[in-house]
């Protein structure tokens, strides 16, 4: 509790020597993990997955391979944005010690909760992730950041909980049916009865209902928005592009082990818990002022297109997985773009950032880019994301799903654009100068636009081969 | 009904109904206790049962307990009930105990109904629990109640987790009276300069 107890104490200021190198080793961590990750897949043929290890508790298979490329990816500029504002940020620079210890920790679990080959320790690195982000959520600068931090974590171990009834109701159904159930990923399946019963229903319903929660859907969705807005910016970008992908993992892991069964049940639950998530984030969209909170209701309109072509599965597996690899990376973009912001005007609120492009330039573009880019425009690849899980539907012949998810995207596309849009190009409330942005800040943005780009117009044929594997394991067409 | 089983029952059940918040480090301590006779009960005599029976003393036993009393003193609230008192609450409580039992009902052997019987009652409980009061030192004992039971559910399987998985349950469980600890014992700073925190 060492880490905890310094950022209580408002930890104790680094020493100059200390700030020089913390910032550069943390980015030399996040360039090392990538370097790592790309040469593993440029060396290792898909046809040669999966690959077992440590004790086959770890698995390298296509899903693992993809998500561990896009989060390290992600934290590769989380990092260089940490790294850049050390020098500007007084908080930063004083809990920079446990805030870099506690942020390592986190891609820790991260990668290798990406890679478990059993579901409770899969389980158990997804509860990981959440402790160690709770203490950064902490440093946030809202009126009460460890009550949301505290919410945050209960709201996980809730989800996690509801996640592991579903497990027992598992294992339960495996014994009524005289079989032994093996939480090893790649074994477990022979521990599933055929036909399923209702015990084994019911532990799937709740599994994907914790897990689901845990992606920001509703109802158990309050909590991403409250600790999204509150977190510091850094903190809530980690959140939202890197340990979401973790939950995804998760949801990935128990369709592939449900594969062979008639999970039609499950569609009409990650339909109605999408349908549910799209409305919420309409109707709040609408009401959010503060530029912050609606990126992080966008996030919850996101998971629930994730969760609509989920459940129309086939046709619309690549598209979603297309559309989470984007989101990533939008993501990223337009929470590391609002700490800068923040950061230069000192305020969350729409109205106080009026004219922000006359300011900050190029943060200003940039944040008009992300915009774009979160609500589906071309040539990002969200755009072919969304695209791909339209025509996913229609090909499921589910027209009410298909108006619905047009329906609440237009709204939010109207709402976002209506609270944006003047906030970008609208009148200053007063005269500003502009403020000079240096080319370190900028980069990992660029980097995230241009991954956006490359994947909307061009995807290179490693990565679409990896996608396509990735969907056909979440059977996909 | 063993009598681990029946000593982990009355460690959950008594506590929300007539248990002050002050008190829950001491049922969370006999919960453990229960759990670690039941895991010495149950396991045949190997290293991989001492080191389990041993973890969840030190781990569950020992340093959560003492952990969560430092929390629940450093904030220094007035010792109210664990779970509001009232015949509403009791009912539904009690509905609840009954409801995990016929959960655990037959075609099982009767130690595994009886222990899905008390990890279903636990973890319901612990629901009831959280929805009934909203203090935070009520819901980190209500989480760490759900953990215990999920350490529990671990005698119901035909082998015991492997223990890599014990290892990191028995990390998430500390981590969580420790960070939760940390995030309900300690007030919230005043908010500084906006600029502040946005990094």
């Amino acid at each position: 509790m060492s880490t905890t107890a310094s950022l209580a104490r408002g930890g104790a200021a680094p020493t100059r020597a200390e700030r020089l190198w913390v910032g550069p080793a943390l980015v030399a961590f996040a360039v090392i993990a990538v370097l790592t990750w790309v040469t593993v897949f440029v060396r290792t043929p898909l046809a040669e997955m999966p690959r077992y290890f440590g004790g086959r508790y770890f698995v390298l298979d296509a899903t693992s391979m993809l998500f561990l490329l896009v989060i390290n990816s992600v934290f590769l500029g989380i990092s260089v944005y940490m790294s850049s504002r050390i020098s500007t940020s007084r908080v930063l620079a004083r809990n920079l010690l446990p805030r870099t210890a506690l942020t390592l920790a986190f891609m820790l679990a991260m990668n290798l909760g990406v890679m478990a080959n059993h579901l409770l320790l899969l389980w158990a690195f997804i509860e990981l992730t959440t402790l160690c982000a709770a203490p950064l959520v902490a440093q946030g600068d809202t009126a009460a950041p460890r009550r949301v931090a505290w919410h945050y974590l209960l709201y996980s171990s809730i989800s996690l909980a509801l996640t592991f009834l579903g497990i027992m109701c598992l294992t339960r159904s495996a014994h009524l049916h005289g079989l032994q159930i093996s939480f090893m990923l790649d074994q477990m399946a022979q521990g599933i009865t055929q036909p399923g019963d209702s015990w084994q229903r019911m532990g799937l319903a709740l599994m994907l209902f914790g897990l689901g929660s845990k992606l920001g859907l509703a109802p158990l969705y309050s909590w991403m928005p409250e600790t999204y807005e509150a977190a510091p910016t850094s903190t809530s970008a980690l959140l939202a592009a890197v340990q979401f992908n973790i939950s995804v993992v998760a949801v990935f892991r128990v369709l592939q082990v449900f594969r062979g069964q008639d999970t039609s049940f499950v569609s009409h639950e990650l339909l109605i818990m999408g349908c549910l998530s799209l409305t919420v984030a309409a109707i709040q969209v609408m009401a959010a002022r503060n530029y912050k909170r609606l990126i992080a209701y966008a996030c919850v309109s996101s998971s629930g297109v994730i969760a609509i072509g989920l459940s129309v599965g086939k046709a619309a597996a690549y598209g979603v997985l297309l559309y989470i690899v984007s989101n990533a990376f939008v993501k990223a973009l337009l929470f590391l773009t609002a700490g800068r912001l923040r950061a230069v005007y000192g305020s969350n609120e729409v109205r106080a950032l009026s004219g922000v492009i006359r300011v900050l330039p190029f943060s200003g573009a940039l944040f008009a880019v992300g915009i774009f880019a979160l609500l589906g425009f071309p040539p990002f690849g969200s755009f072919m994301a969304e695209m791909l899980i339209l025509s996913g539907i229609v090909q499921a012949g589910n027209l009410i799903a298909f108006t619905l998810m047009c329906t609440m995207l237009t709204i939010i596309f109207v709402a976002t654009g209506r609270s944006i849009f003047p906030m970008i190009w609208g009148p200053p409330d007063r005269p500003r100068a502009p403020v000079t942005e240096t080319w370190v800040t900028a980069l990992p943005k660029l980097g995230f636009v241009a991954a956006l780009i490359l994947l909307g117009v061009y995807t290179p044929a490693p990565i679409s081969a990896l996608l396509v594997q990735v969907a056909l394991s979440i059977g996909g067409q | 009904m063993t009598p681990p089983l029946i000593a982990f029952l009355v460690a959950t059940i008594i506590p929300v109904f007539f248990g002050k918040i002050r008190s829950a480090p001491f049922w969370l301590m006999l919960q453990a206790a229960a759990m670690a006779w039941n895991t010495a009960q149950h396991g045949d005599l190997s290293a991989h049962t001492a080191v389990a029976v041993i973890e969840v003393l030190v781990v569950r036993a020992l340093i959560a307990p003492r952990l969560l009393r430092r929390a629940i003193a450093r904030r220094g609230e007035p010792n109210l009930d664990l779970m509001p008192s009232n015949l509403f609450t009791w009912a539904i409580a009690i509905a609840l105990v009954v409801l995990a039992f016929e959960f655990a009902a037959p075609a099982m052997s009767d130690r595994q109904a009886l222990t899905l019987g008390a990890v279903g009652a636990t973890v319901a409980v612990s629901l009831l629990l959280l929805s009934t009061n909203d203090g935070a030192p009520a819901q980190l004992v209500a989480v760490l109640f759900m953990e215990n039971a999920i350490a529990l559910f671990e005698s119901l399987l035909p082998e015991p987790w492997p223990l890599p998985v014990h290892a990191a349950l028995s990390a998430i469980y500390l981590l969580t009276v420790g960070v939760g600890g940390w995030l309900i014992a300690t007030p919230d700073p005043a908010t500084g300069p906006a600029e502040e925190a946005s990094s």
